[in-house]
């Protein structure tokens, strides 16, 4: 419990992703209302005590909508971020170990996908994949793949090269085996971080192929699709803008809070 | 040194091919194309049909294929099918606002990046520490296609500060270039400050310490070097999101730049516009990245240039 | 770590050089006596020939004159033309006026009508306006002020085809042109084309204009109807039609400077079905989903009053318009009996084994839920499928779709009619009837009254067309959508015309002549 005290972020990072954890599980039951019932006599209600959040364009509660919109779009971030990492940091980690032209295909590979404008992968998976929850995360892992890869590439390059891999070296011991054991603990600062923006990037991401047509299919709410629909009202409703806004806000904040004090866990036991 | 040139420049060539096959792809395997943009919903299905023999869009794929890649060899990349000019000369046209732009939230983000991340990681724990990484919070978490219209209605409409569209002079560039810097920077600020607590605790510090000098002139001086390693990684990972973000607010901010003209080709079908503007992003992102490795190899002298 | 040093110091000198080129641009100042006029999408084309979306419609209306145009009570009236005789139910004979005058100083003669027209019709043209000219036999040239046009059978719709706007005799096709467009004849010209960014219109120097006329009208694309928003606030944006959102007019309203114009439009829009779906072939089925949508709560509270219920595709502004077709108001109560008749029993949670899918493009998908929860609460289950918009384009004019939601803007002449229904315009042959209705008394009708000079006559005919498509329901009719225009209270002698034409703009002065311009 100590431990927690000299460690402020690991403690209210990990408590807003639980609260986090608990509104994408419980979420419909706390808000009460009906997410996807529509009301047009209420369309674009300022936020009262009936609706905390107000009304979006359609008379649907907002409030509830984000309830339900933490479960797609935690489900969906973390989905992704860790296919993504486990995609990419195998590849990444694999080309920098074999070294010389392997590596320099896969970094070739990378660079191309990399290049690649974001948005018109996006749309292209969006007309060919169309929509639904498991084809966004299809494209947003073929989207975010190549950062891991990198990162994960670089740092063990830079292992490479550190003076304990050489000693260990001259001490006899197996190359891989000490890489291995001085990679992960290495890795993990890095990655954490990555993965946290990932979290973020991925919401932000989700709100783009919403507009293209790729994710959630409606009716179902997520955070993303509710910020899309909201640009249109901005200068009238900004509710509908603002309550996803800082659930957004407030999700990275927790996963961004949580990053630092696992990597500060990490970095004390490395 | 200038084998390594060289052979990075060489090594453009397949990354070129391998983005262009890769449009090639992806626009062709995307249903729709520019014949139904072009002469609207309503044509008879015969004058479709004999738009689309005009253009050589009813030859095989692989056809098509050759000739595009023959073309591009030559450095010919065709002809706009809705503009009906030469994409290069298209292209020529746009891409200097792009880079002003693309310049402009680069440096926007660096400039607000570097002080706040300094601040944050100098003093973790404190005000200014919370302060900071609060508005990099803010700064990730609001998306272009929102923080363009925030920013627009606050500063032009309400405060009259800044003009609201347009490409003009630098009054016309502060909006646009701070939506795209925003998140840029707060990535940016965060992993320097990462860095910079990771340094605080190393050899380096222990050693400039003992040498008498203050903790922030240490870390100023030999903290920051470090520091600026992974910096320079992130921004040459981050480089790719400055031009899809690029691409977002020039439509938002009406800028008339490649990004606004690809948006449109793509939803207009434009093979060989959208094939341009691609390669074009795509190259200059690579050229970066080659630009971003070399700085990487300066800073970090442990990294040899391989 | 010098080099190190060097490096960032280098890379930041040269992101201060760019920017500071920034500095160095000047401001390209707009002339006084403009009008800019925001759009939200781009002009596919500026010569007549070969636009037919909305917007190139209207922008081109202002270049390139035409042998009739549309007045504002629905009326045919003659443009070019000052007299118009029908010697017989194929002929129409056209007598131009003397002294028109093109933009480059030319005058304009019966040649360059036929010219523009034998263009269309030429093979290899790739003229969408060909389709439309099926029916036309010839266009000749007798004097330098005669326009004879003949038709291959008695073709009431004729003058519809003389509406096409006027090119100079020798203007090249699109394709084959480096001019951004050909002169037209009409109130302005045009000075610039940036496609998908701005289309610029300047007096057309032989073309009469009132005293006090603006001298420019910038078109300018603005595809963020927010951004559409503030430039009307900041009174950058003069005029701006048919594209601000509904909830947000009362925002603008309170601007003192702006006004807000709201008047009855013909624009319709409805709900088609795809008859290849034999569900949807069931009278039973299509009925009781016209009475599952409640539209005039649509019209009240999302469209807020923006809109009138429509009874068919005629608004009541048409000439050939008929009261009598029978409506379908809001009764679930109806729908579920109609779809209990048809075989489809609700289960224990009222869900039917009846699911259609239904594709929309992201700026439909608001009112794609609203279906969807309104067909729901009868049991239906509607899935909706976002689409890109060229996408959805495609597969709508190849009869890739089950139920979907259209406009038809600009509907001059009853014989849309004929396009949209008659069985031989379906794909593959035609693309207008994409639904593949196929229904032999109204195929016989819409022939009629295509065929039937004789104005009282076709009248009664389409009044049998309006009340066999309200019974037979190949489309439920939504809503006509008004004309809403926002504009600055600087411009005056704005006209609305339900069919949302900008012609007006050739009259509209500026309140405060040249100097005085909105904040740029």
């Amino acid at each position: 419990m100590s431990g927690l005290a000299k460690n402020p972020s690991l403690a209210v990072g990990g408590a807003i992703v639980a609260i986090l954890i608990v509104a994408a599980l419980f979420g419909p039951e706390i808000a009460h209302r009906d997410p996807l019932a529509i009301d047009l006599a209420s369309a674009l209600a300022a936020p009262s005590l009936a609706h905390p959040f107000g009304c979006d364009a359609l008379g649907r509660d907002v409030f509830a909508r984000v309830m339900w919109g933490a479960r797609l779009s935690l489900g969906v971030s973390t989905s992704v971020v860790f296919l993504s990492l486990i995609v990419g940091g195998l590849i990444g980690g694999a080309s920098a170990l074999a070294g010389g032209r392997v590596d320099n295909l896969v970094m070739r590979a990378v660079d191309i996908v990399l290049a690649f404008p974001g948005i018109l992968l996006a749309i292209a998976m969006a007309a060919i994949l169309g929509p639904g929850l498991i084809d966004l995360v299809i494209a947003l892992t073929a989207m975010g793949w190549t950062g891991f890869a990198r990162l994960v590439r670089g740092e063990v390059l830079s292992l490479r090269e550190r003076e304990y891999v050489h000693a260990a070296n001259a001490l006899g011991a197996r190359p891989s085996r000490v890489l291995i054991r001085h990679l992960l603990p290495a890795v993990a600062g890095p990655v954490a971080v990555q993965a946290t923006f990932g979290i973020g990037g991925i919401i932000g991401a989700e709100a783009a192929l919403s507009f293209l047509g790729l994710g959630a299919l409606p009716p179902t709410p997520s955070w993303g699709n509710m910020l899309d629909a909201g640009r249109e009202f901005l200068l009238i409703a900004p509710h509908l803008t603002t309550a996803p806004g800082v659930a957004i806000g407030v999700a990275i904040l927790g996963f961004n809070l949580l990053g630092d004090g696992l990597a500060a866990l990490a970095g004390r036991s490395g | 040194m200038i084998r390594y040139l060289i052979r990075r420049m060489l090594a453009l060539i397949p990354v070129a091919l391998g983005v262009a096959t890769l449009t090639f792809a992806l626009i062709h395997l995307v249903p729709g194309d520019p014949v139904v943009a072009m002469l609207g919903d309503t044509a008879a299905p015969a004058d479709l049909a004999g738009m689309r023999h005009q253009l050589g869009l009813d030859r095989p794929l692989a056809v098509q294929y050759a000739t595009f890649i023959a073309g591009l060899a030559h450095g010919d990349l065709g002809e706009s099918i809705s503009y009906r000019q030469p994409v290069a000369r298209l292209i020529a046209e746009r891409f200097p606002a792009t880079l002003e732009l693309a310049g402009a939230g680069l440096l926007v983000a660096v400039l607000i990046a570097f002080p706040l991340g300094f601040i944050a990681g100098a003093n973790p724990g404190s005000a200014g520490d919370v302060g900071a990484m609060g508005f990099a919070i803010l700064g990730i978490s609001v998306p272009h296609i929102y923080l363009g219209p925030l920013l627009m209605i606050l500063f032009s409409l309400d405060l009259r500060w800044f003009p609201l569209t347009g490409r003009g002079g630098l009054a016309h560039l502060v909006l646009p270039a701070v939506t795209l810097g925003t998140a840029l920077a707060a990535i940016i600020a965060r992993m320097l400050r990462q860095s910079l607590i990771a340094v605080r605790a190393s050899d380096y510090m222990r050693t400039a310490l003992s040498k008498g000098l203050s903790p922030t002139a240490a870390l100023l001086r030999h903290g920051l070097r470090n520091a600026l390693t992974s910096v320079v990684t992130l921004l040459g990972l981050q480089l790719g999101g400055l031009l899809t973000g690029a691409l977002i607010v020039e439509m938002i901010f009406s800028w008339p730049g490649l990004g606004r003209m690809l948006i449109a080709a793509i939803s207009a079908r434009d093979y060989p516009l959208v094939e341009g503007c691609v390669l074009t992003f795509a190259l200059s992102y690579v050229v970066v990245n080659m630009t971003t490795d070399f700085v990487y190899a300066m800073v970090d002298p442990r990294v040899s240039l391989k | 770590m010098k080099r190190g040093r060097v490096r960032t110091g280098a890379i930041a000198i040269a992101l201060c050089a760019i920017v500071a080129s920034a500095c160095a641009r000047p401001v390209r100042e707009r002339a006084p006596g403009t009008i800019q006029v925001d759009i939200e999408s781009s002009p596919t084309s500026t010569d007549p020939r070969f636009a037919t979306d909305a917007i190139s419609s209207r922008v081109n209306e202002l270049v390139f004159d035409s042998l009739v145009k549309v007045s504002r009570d629905g009326e045919f009236a003659g443009d070019l033309a000052e007299r118009i005789e029908r010697p017989d139910p194929t002929t129409i004979i056209f007598h131009l006026k003397h002294g028109v005058r093109f933009g480059d100083g030319r005058e304009l003669t019966a040649r360059d009508v036929k010219f523009t027209y034998d263009s269309i019709l030429a093979p290899g043209s790739m003229s969408a306006k060909r389709a439309g000219m099926i029916e036309l036999a010839s266009v000749t040239a007798p004097d330098d002020y005669t326009v004879t046009m003949t038709t291959r059978h008695p073709y009431a719709p004729a003058l519809e085809i003389a509406m096409q706007g006027i090119v100079p005799a020798g203007t090249p096709l699109p394709a084959r042109s480096t001019a951004s467009a050909p002169p037209g004849s009409g109130p302005f010209a045009m000075l610039s084309y940036r496609r998908d960014e701005s289309v610029t219109l300047v007096r057309n120097p032989h073309h009469a204009a009132p005293p006090g006329a603006a001298r420019e009208i910038l078109f300018k694309v603005v595809p963020d109807p927010t951004v559409r928003a503030l430039e009307l606030a900041e009174g950058i944006c003069g005029l701006s039609e048919n594209n601000i959102e509904a909830a947000v007019l009362p925002w603008l309203a309170d601007h003192k400077a702006l006004e807000i114009s709201n008047t009855p439009g013909t624009t319709y829009k409805y709900l088609a079905f795809n008859f290849r779906d034999p569900r949807l072939r069931d009278l039973r089925v299509r009925r009781a989903i016209a009475y599952s949508i409640d539209r005039a709560a649509i019209v009240n509270s999302m469209l807020r009053g923006t809109a009138r219920v429509a009874t068919g595709m005629l608004a009541p502004e048409s000439w050939a318009y008929d009261g009598n077709a029978v409506s379908y108001g809001y009764d679930p109560a109806a729908a579920r009996r109609l779809l209990d008749e048809a075989g489809y029993r609700a289960d224990a949670g009222g869900m039917r084994n009846l699911r259609f899918e239904y594709k929309t493009t992201p700026e439909g998908a608001r009112l794609a839920e609203v279906f969807q929860a309104m067909l729901k609460r009868v049991g239906i289950t509607l899935d909706v499928r976002t689409l890109e918009w060229a996408t959805y384009y495609g597969d709508i004019q190849r009869g890739n779709f089950q139920l979907t939601s259209l406009q038809w803007v600009g509907i001059e002449d009853p014989n849309y009619y004929y396009m949209v229904f008659d069985s031989a315009m379906a794909p593959p042959h035609g693309s207008t009837n994409r639904g593949y209705y196929s229904n032999t008394e109204m195929d016989a009708l819409v022939e009629a009254g295509q065929r039937t000079i004789d104005p009282a006559a076709r009248k009664e005919i389409y009044a049998r067309v309006q009340q066999l498509a309200a019974d037979d329901l190949p489309y439920v009719s939504l809503w006509w959508v008004n004309t809403v225009a926002v504009l600055n209270r600087d411009l005056g002698g704005f006209d609305p015309y339900p069919n949302g034409s900008l012609r007006s703009l050739a009259q509209v002065t500026l309140v405060t002549p040249g100097g005085a311009e909105p904040a740029q």
